[in-house]
């Protein structure tokens, strides 16, 4: 199942890496997105105690954050781990938060004819954990980063 | 007696309390001078004020009973040019809001024209007036450095989700959070031309003294329709105009 973790506010840097963390220890967890309006881009002339990007840790991996989040979507391989990411949120998003699983699939599990243009039609152009996470209106590499647990050691 | 606002509600005596001049209001903050005129950017700080038309003194103008019985304000006197600004309230809880600004504006100033936004309000004077004005609504209730944006363009972002430490969207990012000190500081001027310094606006308004002094009805806060008085002469009005029309006769 999945469901859409929906903050009453944008979450800095810090809070989504605790939250990715936290979600991400879970074993019932299969995949996890992060979704939200882009951050602005890196402005050298802006001084460092305004700045808003920076390098996150998830799973050990660094990443760039590029967006200032706004719903978390994750896959969940039971309903059990619902208590869980309830009891991460309560600890990270104090300011309120909604939960919403009434749709069936909030990731996108097919590939749609956008897909099919923007990166061909075979199999290893975009491999099936990668559909539904990618942003059309932007080049693959730089619109998304995937940690394989398979290959997290 | 004037009305200014009808209702019980807490709200609803905040927005008498902003559109009432004989109430005084709590300075929050201290913003020099010299700042208000950079986040204006109409001038640069210590530079003569431009003027459009000769002092009023020196101006041979014809007789008229009307420029006998009003006193022209001070930029009117001296010529000077219209200038504005502009700000934009988050619907979380702000302070002030469009139309509340609108009512405060023209009972407490003279000489101002004001136009009314769905997100923003802009207060258009003479530009040393304007310059006196805008000290009063950066320094006191009506502004709060999180929450009220000063934006001369690109307001958009009023209903937006706040970011976690409160502040309200704005693409152009003139107000910041300085992260080693807590405060909001303005590093462009309200049209987004970056400043050589930043202007310290102060620390943002703790939430429970924004819903306190918020001029905004909200189910999470205090609801419209549990002001019954508000909401009588709400449809009281309704009802005289849909009846009356246009035409009470």
């Amino acid at each position: 199942m999945d469901i859409e973790i929906f903050p009453y506010r944008f979450l800095s840097a810090d809070t989504t890496e605790k939250m990715l963390n936290g979600i991400e220890s879970l074993d019932d967890v299969k995949r996890a997105v992060i979704h939200g309006p882009r951050l602005p881009p890196d402005d050298p002339d802006l001084l460092p105690q305004y700045k808003e990007r920076r390098n996150i840790t998830v799973c050990g991996k660094p990443i760039e954050l590029k967006v200032r989040t706004g719903r978390i979507l994750v896959e969940l391989s039971s309903e059990a781990a619902l208590d869980e990411i309830e009891k991460i949120c309560d600890e990270n998003l104090k300011f309120g938060y909604d939960i919403n699983t009434s749709r069936s699939e909030y990731i996108r599990r097919h590939k749609t004819v956008s897909d099919a243009i923007k990166y061909g039609t075979g199999e290893n152009n975009l491999p099936d954990e990668l559909i539904g996470l990618t942003d059309n209106n932007k080049q693959f590499a730089d619109s998304v980063d995937f940690i394989d647990y398979d290959k997290v050691e | 007696m004037a009305q200014y606002y009808p209702g019980t509600s807490k709200v609803s005596q905040n927005r008498r309390h902003f559109s009432d001049p004989n109430e005084k209001l709590e300075k929050l903050r201290e913003i020099s001078d010299e700042d208000v005129v950079k986040i204006l950017g109409h001038r640069a700080p210590g530079e003569e004020y431009k003027s459009v038309h000769p002092p009023l003194d020196e101006m041979d103008e014809p007789d008229d009973i009307v420029r006998e019985l009003v006193t022209p304000i001070d930029g009117a006197k001296a010529g000077d040019r219209v200038r504005y600004i502009q700000f934009a309230d988050s619907m979380y809880f702000a302070p002030a809001q469009p139309y509340v600004r609108a009512r405060a504006y023209l009972n407490r100033y003279r000489g101002v024209d004001t136009g009314t936004l769905s997100g923003r309000q802009v207060i258009e004077a003479r530009e040393r007036d304007l310059e006196k004005f805008s000290k009063e609504l950066l320094e006191t209730e009506y502004f709060d450095p999180a929450r009220t944006g000063i934006r001369g363009k690109s307001v958009h972002g009023h209903s937006l989700r706040l970011d976690e430490d409160g502040i309200m969207f704005d693409m152009l990012r003139r107000q910041l959070m300085n992260k080693e000190t807590g405060h909001v500081e303005m590093v462009k001027n309200q049209i987004g031309i970056p400043l050589d310094e930043p202007v310290d606006l102060g620390e943002p308004l703790d939430e429970d003294k924004l819903k306190e002094i918020t001029t905004i009805y909200r189910v999470d806060g205090d609801a419209y329709k549990d002001d019954k008085d508000a909401v009588e002469v709400l449809h009281k009005i309704h009802i005289t105009r849909s009846k009356g029309g246009y035409n009470p006769e």
